[in-house]
Formats: structure tokens, sequence, C-alpha cells
């Protein structure tokens, strides 16, 4: 299992399309993946789940990734934190 | 707004056949005109009721069957209205339906039902109703006010799948096999419009909204009659009731009787050879008979409107509402912008396009982006100021605006200005944004920059203004708003909300005399403009370009092709010296009454009496 921390860097935090961007990757993923933001853990692979947690701009968030393709997923991941979620930085 | 209900119930006491079904006559509000008899759709706003309801281990895997069913039926129903909605607004990749089908397929969501029916032996209804509500019932509590907006989609989510689960509700499916259908809603919400196809509707009839509601200015430009404001218009129908629309009038009659289908046939008849006979204007210049020329603009929502513009006459956009893009997705980028303005642009070269820069809030709300719970929305964190305190998403339109301007006709207007503080601040970052595209080897071509008059302190400071912008824009509806000091969503006051209010014609007046002393031109663009009475004021106080929905050029035309500039200056004068709404009301309707009844085009401009 590989744990991640990355930071939401983009102005808007992580709203409905970063979401959708994440489960994007985490959805197909055969690895489970959990996130974990303000104390709350839950299934990454769920944009409602994402979407919940409300996540502003400059929090830390800690991915979980256990399973065959967890450094691909955790990869694409922190790729996506890097690109802002290809949105406006804050 | 009045709202009479008259319920006759028609006797058949000496026919034998079964009872008459109840004819019912509704006033409301004039939302878009025309003429139409269809049977009526309604469309509840899908109040479900659920039981709570324990099933035995047989009936497991069928209601599991069920719910999955629902769920592929749910998706296919939204890729359809995606596919519609693109085609007709060209704006790609919505956001909304994306994430609708994503959270259609959430596990937690899916796989949650599917347990629940396993399990705890519910239904599927049950299983959903318990599941999903959970979700919107977490999301309405979330604090942050974007997200707490997604708790909307989920119970638009919600309604889909009970519907799906429930084979008798209405789906957008079953609309499309009857033709010219009337919808009847207590609401009809504008993402429902923009799902139907050509043809499939004749008419709308809800109980809320007025005339200048998003809905109504839709209808309108896809020239679908509909009354709104009828109140209880949506309880009183049943599914397959016939019904009259007449979106002239404001009046809807269900189950008419033999005496109403003779007189709609003929109001109908009236109304369509008007319109071919307003056909015959399109290519005649609107020029009084002394020969003053005013500029006829039309006002769009949606750029695939663009091509139509010209066939009714207009001679360039007077208006796009840019927030029509911004309600489509919480936040299009720069290149989707400017595919939708160079539609626009471009379709329209040589003549000038005026694309208002973003102007949310008030009671425009975007998701995501305009502030929510405000005491005083309209004075509020609301247009040019949310474009000033949102450079991000300001300057991401304005690189798209001047990107799309390959043709050099665009004029660019910005809404709300209150000062010239404001003005330089937005101008400032024209210039930059500009600037920046000529350094990244953009060809950056001519553009005007105009002003949209519509607080009473830009009209106290106009020619200073003047001096710094390239046109005016009056909106009269703010305008008449604010100087009077009427809420025009207030139905308390709505007979306060008088645009012939001596106040607001000085208003009018004055910004015209500053405008002209700097050489620069005036256009209208509000309600007003498409007015009877108000054009003659308008031509006669100066303005020199009036811009309305398409279909109301041909008729403004007309009335323009019939009168004398020297005639109506003379008149607008006299008003100036008076001291109420109701003098000008009388002395205009004394003196012009007729001429426009006598133009032949009542379908189009309303009723001239009765003010």
């Amino acid at each position: 299992m590989i744990v991640k921390t990355l930071t939401v860097t983009n102005k808007l935090g992580v709203h409905a399309r970063p979401a959708g961007m994440i489960v994007d990757i985490t959805g197909p993923a055969k690895s489970d993946v959990s996130i974990i933001f303000d104390g709350s853990k839950a299934n990454a692979k769920s944009i409602l789940n994402v979407m919940m947690l409300a996540i502003p701009l400059g929090s830390e968030v800690k991915f979980e990734v256990d399973g065959e393709d967890e450094e691909l997923v955790v990869q694409k991941l922190e790729q996506l934190f890097h690109d802002n979620f290809n949105e406006e930085a804050g | 707004m009045t709202t009479s209900t008259k319920k006759q119930a028609k006797g058949s006491s000496s026919s034998k056949t079964s009872k008459k079904p109840l004819r019912i006559v509704l006033v409301g509000v004039p939302a878009s005109p025309g003429f139409a008899m269809g049977k009526v759709f309604p469309i509840t706003n899908r109040e479900i009721s659920v039981v709570e309801e324990t099933i035995p281990e047989s009936r497991v895997t069928t209601e599991e069957q069920l719910f999955l069913k629902a769920v592929s039926k749910t998706a296919k129903e939204i890729g359809q209205i995606k596919e519609i909605s693109e085609t007709r607004t060209g704006v790609h990749d919505s956001l909304i339906f994306a994430t609708h089908l994503m959270i259609l397929q959430d596990p937690g969501l899916v796989n949650g039902v599917l347990e629940m029916v396993k399990k705890k032996h519910k239904t599927a209804r049950w299983s959903v109703h318990v599941v999903l509500g959970n979700y919107i019932e977490k999301f309405e509590k979330i604090n942050s006010p974007a997200m707490r907006d997604k708790a909307v989609d989920l119970r638009d989510l919600y309604n889909r799948l009970m519907t799906a689960l429930d084979d008798s509700g209405p789906v957008l499916e079953d609309v499309a096999l009857e033709q010219g259908v009337v919808l009847a809603a207590h609401e009809i919400m504008p993402s429902m419009l923009i799902a139907i196809k050509p043809g499939q509707v004749s008419a709308l009839v809800m109980d809320t909204g007025g005339r200048t509601s998003h809905v109504a200015i839709l209808a309108r430009s896809l020239q679908i009659p509909a009354v709104s404001g009828l109140r209880n218009v949506a309880a009183q129908v049943n599914a397959g009731d016939t019904i009259i629309v007449d979106g002239t009038g404001g009046m809807v009659i269900v189950n008419p009787d033999e005496e109403d289908i003779r007189k709609f046939h003929e109001r109908q008849e009236v109304f369509e050879r008007q319109r071919r006979e307003l056909f015959t204007m399109r290519r005649l210049e609107p020029m009084t008979r002394d020969g003053k020329y005013i500029t006829l603009h039309a006002n769009i929502e949606l750029p695939s409107e663009a091509s139509k513009v010209t066939d009714f006459g207009a001679t360039g956009i007077g208006l796009y509402r840019s927030e029509f893009l911004f309600f489509q997705k919480d936040a299009p980028t720069e290149s989707e912008q400017e595919t939708a303005y160079e539609e626009i642009l471009s379709t329209m070269s040589p003549c000038p396009v005026t694309i208002r820069t973003l102007d949310a809030g008030g009671d425009k709300l975007v998701a995501g982006l305009t502030a929510v719970n405000e005491a005083n929305p309209f004075m509020g964190w609301r247009s040019i100021r949310v474009c000033l305190s949102r450079e991000d998403i300001f300057c991401t339109q304005l690189r798209a605006l001047l990107r799309a301007n390959k043709s050099g006709n665009l004029r660019i207007l910005l809404p709300m200005i209150s000062g010239l503080n404001e003005l330089r601040k937005a101008k400032a970052y024209i210039k930059r944004c500009a600037d920046e595209l000529k350094a990244e080897g953009v060809q950056v071509g001519n553009i005007k920059i105009g002003a949209m008059i519509e607080v009473p302190a830009a009209v106290m400071l106009v020619d200073l203004i003047a001096k710094e912008v390239d046109f005016f824009s009056i909106g009269t509806n703010d305008l008449i708003q604010f100087t009077l000091a009427v809420d025009r969503t207030n139905e308390l006051i709505t007979e306060m909300f008088q645009p012939h209010h001596p106040a607001i014609l000085h208003m009018i007046n004055r910004v015209v005399m500053a405008a002209h002393r700097e050489g620069i031109p005036v256009a209208v663009c509000g309600e007003m403009s498409a007015d009877p009475m108000s054009v003659l004021l308008l031509v006669g106080l100066g303005v020199d370009e009036l811009s309305m929905t398409p279909w109301s050029v041909m008729a403004t035309k007309k009335i323009i092709r019939s009168i004398n500039y020297e005639d109506v200056r003379e008149s607008a004068l006299t008003v100036l010296q008076m001291d109420d709404s109701d003098n000008v009301n009388e002395y205009m309707h004394k003196k012009y009454a007729q001429t426009i009844t006598d133009l032949g085009i009542s379908s189009f401009v309303g009723q001239v009496d009765g003010k």
C-alpha cells in the first residue's frame, strides 16, 4: 500500500469537476483507493464521497492506494494535483 | 399581474353523453406570443410518495434488476438531453451532464441501494429513497455554497431514478411520441426547454414566473407561445385535456367549448396572417417617413440563434447575454467561450455584435460563482462587481472575446457601471488582455467598448462616462427598478413599475444628450424597446438603436416606417413637461393608439389599449 499526501493548489478547491477527474483515475483502477481529509476517510472511487469532503484550496489530502496498479494510480493523482486540475492556481 | 379563475361547469343536462370535462379560464402573464391548441402534458415536479415495504426473498433479484435497469435508462436519458443540449447551445462537454452520469455510477450509491435490497429486503424504490435521500441531506449541510448547490443535481437525479423505476411516469421519450403537446407545470426549468425537440411542444403554461424570467426569454427565442404566472394551472389540468394557449394575451382555456375553439381559430389565423405580412418587412429599411434611420438589432440567448436574426430583418445583435454559457457549465474555458462567441461574430459579420460581459447575480445565479443568501441580491455582489473581484473569470471571458473577434465586429458591453472607477478598471483589464494576446502573437481586431446605463449614479455622471466609451446601452429594467425603488419581482407593487414615469424619461433624455454631444450612439435593449408606445417615445427622445427579441423586429420596423420623426420628437418634448406617468400614457394613447391598431400588428405587440 502506498500512502501519499497531496496539496490542493487550484483556486476553487475540489469542486465537482476536479472530483470527477479524481474518480476518472480511481474508478477504473484495480487498486482500492481511499481519500482522507480533515479526519474523514472515504472511498475515493465515489464522486459523491469526494465531493462531500468539500476540500478547499491549500488543504492537504491523503490517499491510501492498495493494489497491483498502486504506483500508476499514485503517479496519475500526483500529476493531476500538480496540474491544478487544469484550473487556475490559487 | 392579475390572476382570476373562472370556473364554469357546462351543464350536460339535455344530452345523454357522460359529463363534459370542466371548462376553466385562467389569466396570467403573456410570456411569449402566439396561439396554440393541444393536449396537456403535465410535468409534475414528481413529488413521489414512497412507502417502506418489505419484500420476500424471491423478489430480491427482480428488484435488483429493476434498479439496474432504471440506472441504465436514466443514463440513456441524460445522454440524450446532453446531445440535444449540445446541438442547441453549441456548448460541449457540459459539466452538469458529466457529473450526473458519474454520480449515477457511484459505487456508494449503486452498492448502497443493492445492499439494502438484498440484506434488508426493501423495494428498489424505498432503497433509492433512503440511500440517495441520505446523500441529499448530507450535501445540503455542507459548509460550502458550491457543494450545497449540488444537492439540486442530486434531487434531479432522484426524480429521474424514481420515474424510471415507475414506468408510468413521464420521461423524455414519452414526450417525443406525441407532437405538439402543451407542457403544463408548476415551474419549467430552462434545461427542460433546451431538451425539447422542434415541433414536440406547441406551448408552455406554468404557475410561476413573469415576462422577464429566463424561461420566458428562452420561449420567445424558440418561438413557443407561453403563459406564465398562472398560479395554479398545474393543479387544475389533467394529462390529455385540450387546452388553448394565448401567449399574446396571457390567457389559457382548459377544455374549451365550440365557441372558444372558433374564436381561437380566428385569432390564430389573424396571427399567422400578420406574421406573413410582417415578413415582407424584412428587406425594408427601418426609416421614419421623414427619413430618420433607426437601427434595429436583436437580443439573443443562444449562439445558434444568430443565423436566424437576419431573417427577421435585424442588422446586428444588440445584446447577447453571455450568462447563458455559464448556466450551462460552472466555468466555461477560454476556448469553449471563444467557440461560442466566434459562432455569433462570424455569422453576423460585418454587422455589429454586442456581447455583454458576465452579468451574474441578482436573479441570475451561477452555480459556484455568485453569492447566495444576500439580503438584497439586486444591489449585491453581482454583474461587473463579480467580474472585477474575480479577475480569473473576467480575464478568461475577455480573452475569449478578443480571440473570437476575427472580423472586427465586436462591441463589448460592460453592465452595472455605477461610476468611472469601475469603468476604468474594466477597460484596463480589456487592454491588458489585448496586450497579452498580442504578445502571444494573436491578431486582435478592432473593438468598441460600451457602458450599460442602468444605475441612476451612471445617469448623474453620464457626461463624464460618455467621454470614455464608444457607445451607451440603456438597460431599462434595472434603471426603472433602481430609480423608482420598485422591485420588479415583487407582486405587491407591480403597478408601480412604470417605464413612462417622468423621472425615467428625463434620464433617457439626459443620456441621449450627453452621448450625442460626444458623438456616440445610444441603444435601448430592455423590454421597453418592443412596446409600441415606448418605441415612439424612445425614437422621439433621440435613441439611435433599439434591440429586442428577433420576432419583434419586424413589428417595430412597421411602427417606425409609419411615423414622422418630427412628430414623435414633438410628442417626446411635450411629455417631458408632464408630471406623472398616467398623463404621459393618456397623451400617447390619445395621439397614437389608433395608428398602431391600424398597423395590424396586434398579435405581436400585445394590446395597445388597457394600459
